[in-house]
Protein backbone atom coordinates (compact mmCIF):
# COMPACT_ATOMS: atom_id res chain seq x y z
CA UNK A 1 0.00 0.00 0.00
CA UNK A 2 1.58 3.19 -1.19
CA UNK A 3 2.00 6.64 1.05
CA UNK A 4 0.05 8.71 -0.78
CA UNK A 5 -1.80 7.36 -4.07
CA UNK A 6 -4.01 8.67 -6.46
CA UNK A 7 -6.51 6.24 -8.36
CA UNK A 8 -8.16 7.78 -11.76
CA UNK A 9 -8.37 10.66 -10.19
CA UNK A 10 -10.64 13.41 -11.98
CA UNK A 11 -11.43 17.10 -11.25
CA UNK A 12 -13.92 19.53 -13.21
CA UNK A 13 -15.17 22.78 -12.21
CA UNK A 14 -19.17 22.34 -13.43
CA UNK A 15 -19.85 23.59 -17.32
CA UNK A 16 -15.76 23.36 -18.11
CA UNK A 17 -13.74 20.88 -19.48
CA UNK A 18 -11.54 18.63 -17.01
CA UNK A 19 -8.93 20.36 -15.33
CA UNK A 20 -7.34 17.25 -14.11
CA UNK A 21 -8.13 13.64 -15.85
CA UNK A 22 -6.93 10.03 -15.31
CA UNK A 23 -4.35 10.66 -12.77
CA UNK A 24 -2.52 7.58 -10.83
CA UNK A 25 0.28 8.14 -9.02
CA UNK A 26 2.02 6.67 -5.56
CA UNK A 27 4.30 7.97 -3.61
CA UNK A 28 6.03 6.39 -1.19
CA UNK A 29 7.08 7.04 2.33
CA UNK A 30 9.66 9.08 2.54
CA UNK A 31 9.77 10.63 -0.79
CA UNK A 32 10.27 13.50 -2.59
CA UNK A 33 8.24 13.78 -6.13
CA UNK A 34 7.97 16.62 -8.05
CA UNK A 35 4.81 17.65 -10.51
CA UNK A 36 6.17 20.21 -13.73
CA UNK A 37 4.34 21.45 -16.17
CA UNK A 38 3.48 24.38 -18.08
CA UNK A 39 1.27 27.30 -16.49
CA UNK A 40 -2.42 26.09 -16.83
CA UNK A 41 -1.71 22.25 -16.97
CA UNK A 42 -3.86 21.15 -13.93
CA UNK A 43 -0.87 20.81 -11.17
CA UNK A 44 -1.93 23.15 -8.51
CA UNK A 45 -5.19 21.83 -8.82
CA UNK A 46 -3.88 17.89 -8.29
CA UNK A 47 -2.37 18.90 -5.45
CA UNK A 48 -5.32 20.94 -3.70
CA UNK A 49 -7.09 17.19 -4.37
CA UNK A 50 -3.92 15.97 -2.56
CA UNK A 51 -4.68 18.74 0.50
CA UNK A 52 -8.45 17.62 0.43
CA UNK A 53 -9.06 21.44 -0.49
CA UNK A 54 -11.06 19.72 -3.33
CA UNK A 55 -12.68 17.01 -3.85
CA UNK A 56 -12.16 14.42 -7.04
CA UNK A 57 -15.22 14.24 -9.29
CA UNK A 58 -14.32 10.65 -10.33
CA UNK A 59 -11.66 8.28 -8.63
CA UNK A 60 -10.45 8.37 -5.26
CA UNK A 61 -6.99 9.77 -3.50
CA UNK A 62 -5.68 7.94 -0.18
CA UNK A 63 -3.30 8.66 2.27
CA UNK A 64 -1.95 5.67 4.50
CA UNK A 65 -5.49 3.83 2.46
CA UNK A 66 -7.87 5.88 3.48
CA UNK A 67 -9.50 8.80 1.59
CA UNK A 68 -8.39 12.29 1.72
CA UNK A 69 -11.61 14.06 2.62
CA UNK A 70 -10.89 17.07 4.21
CA UNK A 71 -7.73 19.09 5.06
CA UNK A 72 -5.83 17.78 8.45
CA UNK A 73 -2.87 18.44 10.79
CA UNK A 74 -1.24 15.35 9.02
CA UNK A 75 -0.47 17.63 5.84
CA UNK A 76 1.10 20.82 5.56
CA UNK A 77 0.88 22.83 2.69
CA UNK A 78 3.03 26.02 1.62
CA UNK A 79 1.77 28.10 -1.05
CA UNK A 80 2.85 30.16 -3.67
CA UNK A 81 3.20 33.42 -1.68
CA UNK A 82 4.36 33.16 2.10
CA UNK A 83 0.77 33.88 3.10
CA UNK A 84 2.41 35.07 6.24
CA UNK A 85 -0.41 37.23 8.55
CA UNK A 86 1.93 40.76 8.40
CA UNK A 87 0.30 41.66 12.49
CA UNK A 88 2.15 38.53 13.86
CA UNK A 89 5.50 38.34 14.40
CA UNK A 90 7.04 35.95 12.79
CA UNK A 91 7.55 33.60 15.91
CA UNK A 92 3.35 33.48 16.32
CA UNK A 93 3.32 33.04 12.22
CA UNK A 94 4.98 29.95 12.96
CA UNK A 95 3.17 28.49 15.96
CA UNK A 96 -0.09 29.56 14.04
CA UNK A 97 -1.12 25.90 13.34
CA UNK A 98 -1.18 25.58 16.98
CA UNK A 99 -2.52 28.36 18.39
CA UNK A 100 -5.92 27.93 16.06
CA UNK A 101 -5.99 24.72 17.74
CA UNK A 102 -5.05 26.08 21.93
CA UNK A 103 -2.76 28.16 23.69
CA UNK A 104 0.87 27.51 22.61
CA UNK A 105 2.46 25.52 25.19
CA UNK A 106 6.36 26.17 26.01
CA UNK A 107 7.70 23.07 24.94
CA UNK A 108 6.20 23.98 21.17
CA UNK A 109 6.96 27.79 21.63
CA UNK A 110 10.87 26.14 22.04
CA UNK A 111 10.16 23.98 18.93
CA UNK A 112 9.67 26.63 17.06
CA UNK A 113 12.29 28.56 17.60
CA UNK A 114 14.19 25.26 17.20
CA UNK A 115 12.71 25.44 13.41
CA UNK A 116 13.52 28.68 13.06
CA UNK A 117 17.06 28.27 14.23
CA UNK A 118 17.65 25.22 12.11
CA UNK A 119 16.73 27.97 9.11
CA UNK A 120 18.86 30.61 10.20
CA UNK A 121 16.24 33.09 11.23
CA UNK A 122 16.45 32.96 15.56
CA UNK A 123 17.35 36.28 15.68
CA UNK A 124 13.78 37.56 13.65
CA UNK A 125 11.33 35.59 15.79
CA UNK A 126 10.25 39.32 17.27
CA UNK A 127 10.29 41.06 13.69
CA UNK A 128 7.03 41.10 11.69
CA UNK A 129 6.98 39.50 7.89
CA UNK A 130 7.61 43.29 6.56
CA UNK A 131 10.71 43.56 7.94
CA UNK A 132 11.82 40.26 6.66
CA UNK A 133 13.10 39.46 2.65
CA UNK A 134 11.29 36.98 0.56
CA UNK A 135 13.51 34.38 1.00
CA UNK A 136 13.33 34.85 4.87
CA UNK A 137 9.68 35.32 4.50
CA UNK A 138 9.89 31.33 2.50
CA UNK A 139 11.66 30.22 5.30
CA UNK A 140 8.96 31.39 7.78
CA UNK A 141 6.31 29.75 5.79
CA UNK A 142 8.09 26.37 5.87
CA UNK A 143 8.68 26.78 9.28
CA UNK A 144 4.93 26.97 9.79
CA UNK A 145 4.16 23.78 7.48
CA UNK A 146 6.35 22.15 9.68
CA UNK A 147 5.30 22.94 13.24
CA UNK A 148 2.34 20.15 13.48
CA UNK A 149 5.39 17.80 11.99
CA UNK A 150 2.91 16.55 9.53
CA UNK A 151 4.00 13.27 7.54
CA UNK A 152 3.33 14.78 4.21
CA UNK A 153 4.55 18.20 2.91
CA UNK A 154 2.48 19.50 0.08
CA UNK A 155 4.04 22.45 -2.04
CA UNK A 156 2.60 24.78 -4.69
CA UNK A 157 5.82 26.73 -6.39
CA UNK A 158 7.36 28.20 -3.39
CA UNK A 159 10.01 29.54 -4.29
CA UNK A 160 8.61 30.34 -7.87
CA UNK A 161 9.31 34.50 -6.85
CA UNK A 162 12.61 34.13 -5.27
CA UNK A 163 16.00 35.24 -6.97
CA UNK A 164 18.17 31.83 -8.16
CA UNK A 165 20.93 31.93 -5.38
CA UNK A 166 18.11 32.49 -2.43
CA UNK A 167 16.31 29.91 -4.51
CA UNK A 168 18.67 26.97 -4.26
CA UNK A 169 19.89 27.98 -0.59
CA UNK A 170 16.03 26.93 0.36
CA UNK A 171 16.40 24.52 -2.04
CA UNK A 172 18.99 22.75 0.38
CA UNK A 173 17.34 23.62 3.45
CA UNK A 174 14.05 22.29 2.53
CA UNK A 175 15.90 18.57 1.32
CA UNK A 176 17.92 18.74 4.62
CA UNK A 177 14.46 19.38 6.71
CA UNK A 178 12.61 16.70 5.24
CA UNK A 179 15.36 14.07 4.59
CA UNK A 180 15.89 14.71 8.50
CA UNK A 181 12.55 14.20 9.51
CA UNK A 182 11.75 11.79 6.67
CA UNK A 183 8.90 14.18 5.80
CA UNK A 184 6.74 13.06 2.58
CA UNK A 185 6.87 15.77 -0.01
CA UNK A 186 4.78 16.13 -3.17
CA UNK A 187 6.41 19.70 -4.36
CA UNK A 188 4.95 21.60 -7.51
CA UNK A 189 7.14 23.70 -10.03
CA UNK A 190 7.52 24.67 -13.59
CA UNK A 191 11.11 24.96 -13.08
CA UNK A 192 12.90 21.63 -14.81
CA UNK A 193 15.94 22.40 -12.63
CA UNK A 194 14.26 22.88 -9.56
CA UNK A 195 12.20 19.29 -10.06
CA UNK A 196 15.74 17.82 -11.11
CA UNK A 197 17.49 18.80 -8.33
CA UNK A 198 14.59 18.38 -5.33
CA UNK A 199 12.93 14.89 -6.62
CA UNK A 200 13.27 11.06 -6.05
CA UNK A 201 10.67 11.34 -9.22
CA UNK A 202 9.42 13.67 -11.77
CA UNK A 203 5.68 13.74 -13.08
CA UNK A 204 5.32 16.02 -15.94
CA UNK A 205 2.01 17.06 -16.66
CA UNK A 206 0.40 18.26 -19.78
CA UNK A 207 -3.37 19.48 -20.04
CA UNK A 208 -4.46 17.66 -16.68
CA UNK A 209 -2.99 14.79 -17.24
CA UNK A 210 0.44 12.91 -15.93
CA UNK A 211 2.27 11.90 -19.41
CA UNK A 212 6.04 10.61 -18.49
CA UNK A 213 6.95 9.47 -15.27
CA UNK A 214 10.78 10.21 -14.65
CA UNK A 215 12.92 8.75 -11.71
CA UNK A 216 15.96 10.76 -10.75
CA UNK A 217 18.81 8.21 -9.45
CA UNK A 218 21.32 11.34 -8.37
CA UNK A 219 23.18 10.23 -5.79
CA UNK A 220 22.09 11.79 -2.45
CA UNK A 221 22.84 14.43 -0.79
CA UNK A 222 22.93 16.58 -3.88
CA UNK A 223 25.16 19.46 -3.57
CA UNK A 224 25.56 22.76 -6.02
CA UNK A 225 28.25 20.53 -7.96
CA UNK A 226 25.52 17.92 -8.60
CA UNK A 227 23.59 20.71 -10.76
CA UNK A 228 26.84 21.27 -12.78
CA UNK A 229 26.91 17.53 -13.33
CA UNK A 230 26.21 15.48 -17.00
CA UNK A 231 23.62 12.66 -15.46
CA UNK A 232 21.94 16.16 -13.21
CA UNK A 233 21.52 17.77 -17.35
CA UNK A 234 20.94 14.27 -18.72
CA UNK A 235 17.94 14.38 -16.61
CA UNK A 236 16.92 18.14 -17.04
CA UNK A 237 16.86 17.51 -20.85
CA UNK A 238 14.58 14.58 -20.39
CA UNK A 239 12.12 16.47 -18.39
CA UNK A 240 12.33 19.22 -21.33
CA UNK A 241 12.04 16.54 -24.15
CA UNK A 242 9.20 15.60 -22.16
CA UNK A 243 7.19 18.79 -21.63
CA UNK A 244 8.49 19.62 -25.19
CA UNK A 245 6.68 16.68 -27.09
CA UNK A 246 3.80 16.38 -24.46
CA UNK A 247 0.93 17.98 -26.81
CA UNK A 248 1.74 15.25 -29.37
CA UNK A 249 1.47 11.98 -27.27
CA UNK A 250 -0.78 12.96 -24.67
CA UNK A 251 -0.37 9.32 -23.22
CA UNK A 252 1.17 7.67 -20.27
CA UNK A 253 5.26 6.35 -21.13
CA UNK A 254 5.23 3.22 -19.67
CA UNK B 1 18.00 76.39 -2.79
CA UNK B 2 16.27 72.78 -2.20
CA UNK B 3 12.75 72.02 -1.15
CA UNK B 4 13.30 69.79 1.62
CA UNK B 5 10.51 68.74 3.74
CA UNK B 6 11.30 71.51 6.63
CA UNK B 7 11.83 74.15 4.28
CA UNK B 8 8.46 73.10 2.64
CA UNK B 9 6.59 73.75 6.19
CA UNK B 10 8.10 76.79 7.01
CA UNK B 11 6.90 78.16 3.81
CA UNK B 12 3.42 76.72 4.18
CA UNK B 13 3.16 78.60 7.57
CA UNK B 14 5.18 81.59 6.06
CA UNK B 15 2.28 81.36 3.54
CA UNK B 16 -0.49 81.41 6.33
CA UNK B 17 0.91 84.56 7.52
CA UNK B 18 1.16 86.63 4.47
CA UNK B 19 -2.15 85.81 3.41
CA UNK B 20 -3.58 86.78 6.81
CA UNK B 21 -1.63 89.99 6.86
CA UNK B 22 -2.83 91.01 3.22
CA UNK B 23 -6.45 90.38 4.86
CA UNK B 24 -5.86 92.82 7.51
CA UNK B 25 -4.18 95.35 4.98
CA UNK B 26 -7.27 94.66 2.85
CA UNK B 27 -9.81 94.95 5.33
CA UNK B 28 -8.60 98.11 6.93
CA UNK B 29 -7.52 100.06 3.64
CA UNK B 30 -10.27 99.33 1.93
CA UNK B 31 -12.29 100.04 5.07
CA UNK B 32 -14.74 97.25 4.46
CA UNK B 33 -17.55 96.98 7.47
CA UNK B 34 -16.56 93.81 9.42
CA UNK B 35 -20.13 93.03 9.05
CA UNK B 36 -19.11 92.01 5.43
CA UNK B 37 -15.39 91.09 5.99
CA UNK B 38 -14.06 91.74 9.66
CA UNK B 39 -10.06 91.85 9.78
CA UNK B 40 -8.45 89.17 11.24
CA UNK B 41 -7.60 90.94 14.17
CA UNK B 42 -10.87 91.68 14.99
CA UNK B 43 -11.94 87.72 14.70
CA UNK B 44 -8.57 86.78 16.93
CA UNK B 45 -10.52 89.10 19.72
CA UNK B 46 -13.80 87.81 19.44
CA UNK B 47 -12.42 84.49 19.86
CA UNK B 48 -10.46 85.39 22.78
CA UNK B 49 -13.17 87.26 24.29
CA UNK B 50 -15.61 84.12 23.96
CA UNK B 51 -12.99 81.91 25.30
CA UNK B 52 -12.01 83.83 28.15
CA UNK B 53 -15.38 84.92 29.56
CA UNK B 54 -16.70 81.23 28.97
CA UNK B 55 -18.79 81.68 26.58
CA UNK B 56 -17.53 78.96 23.64
CA UNK B 57 -16.96 76.38 26.30
CA UNK B 58 -20.78 74.94 27.13
CA UNK B 59 -21.06 74.87 22.74
CA UNK B 60 -17.75 73.50 22.59
CA UNK B 61 -18.97 70.83 24.92
CA UNK B 62 -22.15 70.31 23.31
CA UNK B 63 -20.22 69.96 19.37
CA UNK B 64 -18.04 67.81 20.50
CA UNK B 65 -20.33 65.46 22.95
CA UNK B 66 -22.57 65.07 20.20
CA UNK B 67 -19.99 64.06 17.59
CA UNK B 68 -18.50 61.73 19.81
CA UNK B 69 -21.55 60.15 21.03
CA UNK B 70 -22.87 60.09 17.05
CA UNK B 71 -19.56 58.87 16.01
CA UNK B 72 -19.61 55.92 18.30
CA UNK B 73 -22.67 54.59 17.68
CA UNK B 74 -22.74 54.73 14.09
CA UNK B 75 -19.17 53.60 13.85
CA UNK B 76 -20.59 50.26 16.13
CA UNK B 77 -23.43 50.19 13.73
CA UNK B 78 -21.65 50.42 10.93
CA UNK B 79 -19.22 47.56 11.54
CA UNK B 80 -21.58 45.81 13.10
CA UNK B 81 -23.78 45.69 9.57
CA UNK B 82 -20.23 45.69 7.63
CA UNK B 83 -19.59 41.93 9.17
CA UNK B 84 -22.84 40.52 9.45
CA UNK B 85 -22.92 41.39 5.95
CA UNK B 86 -19.67 40.18 4.26
CA UNK B 87 -20.40 36.84 6.55
CA UNK B 88 -23.86 36.42 5.60
CA UNK B 89 -24.55 36.16 2.06
CA UNK B 90 -28.19 36.21 2.14
CA UNK B 91 -28.30 39.21 4.60
CA UNK B 92 -25.83 40.81 1.94
CA UNK B 93 -28.18 39.94 -0.92
CA UNK B 94 -31.43 41.09 0.78
CA UNK B 95 -30.28 44.51 2.41
CA UNK B 96 -27.59 45.60 -0.51
CA UNK B 97 -30.59 47.09 -2.60
CA UNK B 98 -31.67 48.95 0.55
CA UNK B 99 -28.47 50.44 1.67
CA UNK B 100 -27.03 51.81 -1.65
CA UNK B 101 -30.85 53.48 -2.11
CA UNK B 102 -30.22 54.60 1.53
CA UNK B 103 -26.88 56.21 0.46
CA UNK B 104 -28.20 58.36 -2.66
CA UNK B 105 -30.74 59.82 -0.21
CA UNK B 106 -29.03 63.04 1.25
CA UNK B 107 -29.14 62.18 4.96
CA UNK B 108 -28.94 65.89 5.93
CA UNK B 109 -32.03 66.39 4.57
CA UNK B 110 -34.01 63.95 7.18
CA UNK B 111 -32.89 66.57 9.66
CA UNK B 112 -36.25 68.17 9.70
CA UNK B 113 -37.82 64.83 10.28
CA UNK B 114 -35.85 63.69 13.17
CA UNK B 115 -36.88 66.85 14.73
CA UNK B 116 -40.36 65.88 14.88
CA UNK B 117 -39.66 62.34 15.97
CA UNK B 118 -36.89 63.09 18.03
CA UNK B 119 -36.94 66.43 19.26
CA UNK B 120 -35.28 69.80 19.08
CA UNK B 121 -32.17 69.32 20.79
CA UNK B 122 -29.23 67.04 21.10
CA UNK B 123 -30.91 63.65 20.34
CA UNK B 124 -31.27 64.58 16.72
CA UNK B 125 -27.86 66.12 16.18
CA UNK B 126 -26.76 62.50 17.51
CA UNK B 127 -28.88 60.54 15.61
CA UNK B 128 -28.00 62.23 11.96
CA UNK B 129 -24.16 62.03 12.50
CA UNK B 130 -24.70 58.61 13.51
CA UNK B 131 -26.55 58.08 10.60
CA UNK B 132 -24.07 59.93 8.23
CA UNK B 133 -20.92 58.02 10.48
CA UNK B 134 -22.93 54.72 9.59
CA UNK B 135 -22.33 54.04 5.76
CA UNK B 136 -18.17 54.79 5.37
CA UNK B 137 -17.67 52.48 8.44
CA UNK B 138 -20.12 49.90 6.82
CA UNK B 139 -18.74 50.13 3.45
CA UNK B 140 -15.61 49.93 4.07
CA UNK B 141 -15.78 47.15 7.03
CA UNK B 142 -17.75 45.06 3.87
CA UNK B 143 -14.95 45.63 1.06
CA UNK B 144 -12.66 44.93 3.46
CA UNK B 145 -13.75 41.34 4.85
CA UNK B 146 -14.07 40.43 1.18
CA UNK B 147 -11.10 41.15 0.33
CA UNK B 148 -9.24 38.62 2.20
CA UNK B 149 -6.73 37.02 0.02
CA UNK B 150 -8.14 33.54 -1.36
CA UNK B 151 -4.58 31.99 -0.05
CA UNK B 152 -4.54 32.77 3.05
CA UNK B 153 -8.80 31.55 3.55
CA UNK B 154 -6.92 28.54 1.89
CA UNK B 155 -4.63 28.46 4.91
CA UNK B 156 -6.95 28.63 7.56
CA UNK B 157 -9.07 25.80 6.21
CA UNK B 158 -5.87 23.59 5.59
CA UNK B 159 -5.34 24.27 9.29
CA UNK B 160 -9.30 23.19 10.37
CA UNK B 161 -9.72 26.91 11.39
CA UNK B 162 -13.58 27.32 12.68
CA UNK B 163 -15.33 30.11 11.16
CA UNK B 164 -15.15 32.46 13.79
CA UNK B 165 -11.75 32.37 14.03
CA UNK B 166 -11.47 33.14 10.34
CA UNK B 167 -13.38 36.18 11.03
CA UNK B 168 -11.49 37.19 14.30
CA UNK B 169 -8.08 35.81 13.76
CA UNK B 170 -8.01 36.48 9.89
CA UNK B 171 -10.55 38.45 8.17
CA UNK B 172 -11.04 41.40 10.50
CA UNK B 173 -6.79 41.70 11.01
CA UNK B 174 -6.45 41.55 7.27
CA UNK B 175 -9.51 44.33 6.34
CA UNK B 176 -7.76 46.53 9.71
CA UNK B 177 -6.51 49.27 7.49
CA UNK B 178 -9.44 49.17 4.73
CA UNK B 179 -11.78 49.28 8.05
CA UNK B 180 -9.58 52.97 9.41
CA UNK B 181 -9.78 54.04 6.34
CA UNK B 182 -13.81 54.40 6.69
CA UNK B 183 -13.08 55.52 10.45
CA UNK B 184 -11.28 58.62 8.80
CA UNK B 185 -14.01 59.50 6.26
CA UNK B 186 -16.67 58.79 8.81
CA UNK B 187 -14.96 61.63 11.71
CA UNK B 188 -14.20 63.82 8.94
CA UNK B 189 -18.07 63.43 8.07
CA UNK B 190 -19.37 63.09 11.53
CA UNK B 191 -18.50 66.96 12.15
CA UNK B 192 -20.68 68.03 9.09
CA UNK B 193 -23.02 65.79 10.29
CA UNK B 194 -22.97 67.56 14.16
CA UNK B 195 -22.59 70.84 13.32
CA UNK B 196 -25.55 71.02 10.55
CA UNK B 197 -27.70 69.27 12.33
CA UNK B 198 -27.16 71.88 14.73
CA UNK B 199 -28.18 74.40 12.65
CA UNK B 200 -31.35 73.40 12.50
CA UNK B 201 -31.82 71.60 15.42
CA UNK B 202 -30.54 72.71 18.11
CA UNK B 203 -30.19 76.44 19.97
CA UNK B 204 -26.65 74.88 21.84
CA UNK B 205 -23.83 73.99 20.14
CA UNK B 206 -20.71 75.60 17.41
CA UNK B 207 -23.63 75.03 14.40
CA UNK B 208 -26.42 76.94 16.55
CA UNK B 209 -23.85 80.02 17.29
CA UNK B 210 -23.02 80.37 14.00
CA UNK B 211 -27.05 80.50 13.07
CA UNK B 212 -27.46 82.64 16.43
CA UNK B 213 -24.39 84.75 14.87
CA UNK B 214 -25.68 85.49 11.56
CA UNK B 215 -28.97 86.61 13.52
CA UNK B 216 -27.44 89.16 15.57
CA UNK B 217 -25.20 89.89 12.27
CA UNK B 218 -21.71 89.53 14.72
CA UNK B 219 -20.17 88.57 11.56
CA UNK B 220 -16.48 88.39 13.63
CA UNK B 221 -18.52 86.46 16.31
CA UNK B 222 -19.46 83.81 13.19
CA UNK B 223 -15.60 83.49 11.85
CA UNK B 224 -14.33 83.18 15.65
CA UNK B 225 -16.77 79.58 15.72
CA UNK B 226 -15.70 79.30 12.08
CA UNK B 227 -12.02 78.78 13.27
CA UNK B 228 -13.21 76.73 16.36
CA UNK B 229 -15.25 74.07 14.03
CA UNK B 230 -11.82 73.57 12.22
CA UNK B 231 -10.07 73.34 14.95
CA UNK B 232 -11.88 70.93 16.34
CA UNK B 233 -12.12 68.67 13.05
CA UNK B 234 -8.17 68.88 12.86
CA UNK B 235 -7.95 67.66 16.35
CA UNK B 236 -10.56 65.12 15.82
CA UNK B 237 -9.24 64.24 12.32
CA UNK B 238 -5.15 64.17 13.63
CA UNK B 239 -6.59 61.97 16.45
CA UNK B 240 -7.85 59.56 14.40
CA UNK B 241 -4.55 59.34 11.80
CA UNK B 242 -2.51 58.66 14.96
CA UNK B 243 -4.47 55.98 16.01
CA UNK B 244 -4.54 54.45 12.76
CA UNK B 245 -0.87 54.80 12.43
CA UNK B 246 -0.05 53.42 15.76
CA UNK B 247 -2.75 50.38 14.92
CA UNK B 248 -1.48 49.45 11.32
CA UNK B 249 2.64 49.62 12.96
CA UNK B 250 2.74 45.99 11.84
CA UNK B 251 1.53 46.36 8.47
CA UNK B 252 3.85 49.02 7.69
CA UNK B 253 6.73 48.96 9.95
CA UNK B 254 9.91 47.94 7.51
CA UNK B 255 13.18 47.84 9.70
Amino acid sequence: MSFLSFQQVAFTYPGWPPVVRDIDWNIEQGEFHCLVGRSGCGKTTALKLAAGLLRPNEGRIALHGKDVLAPGPELGFVFQSPTLLEWHKVLDNVLLPVSLQHRPGSQEVDKARQLLAQLGLESHAGHYPRQLSGGQQSRVALARALILEPSLLLMDEPFAALDAITREELQDDLLHMCRSRGTTVLFVTHDIAEAVYLADRVAVMHRGQIVRDIRVDIPKPRTTSTRYSAAFNARCAQVREAMDNAPASERLAA
Amino acid sequence: MKPTPTRIRVASVLLLAVLLLVWEWAARGFGLSSLVLPAPSVIAKALWNGLASGYFWPHIRSTGSELLAGLAIGCLLGFGSGVAMAESQVLRGLLMPYVVTSQVVPKLALMPLFIVWFGFGMTSTVVITALICFFPLMENTLTGLQQVDPQRLELFRMLGATRRQTLLRLKLPSGLPSILAGLRIAVVLALVGAVVGEFIGANRGLGALVIASQGTMDTPLMFAVLVLISALGMLIYHATLAIEKWLLLPYTKLS
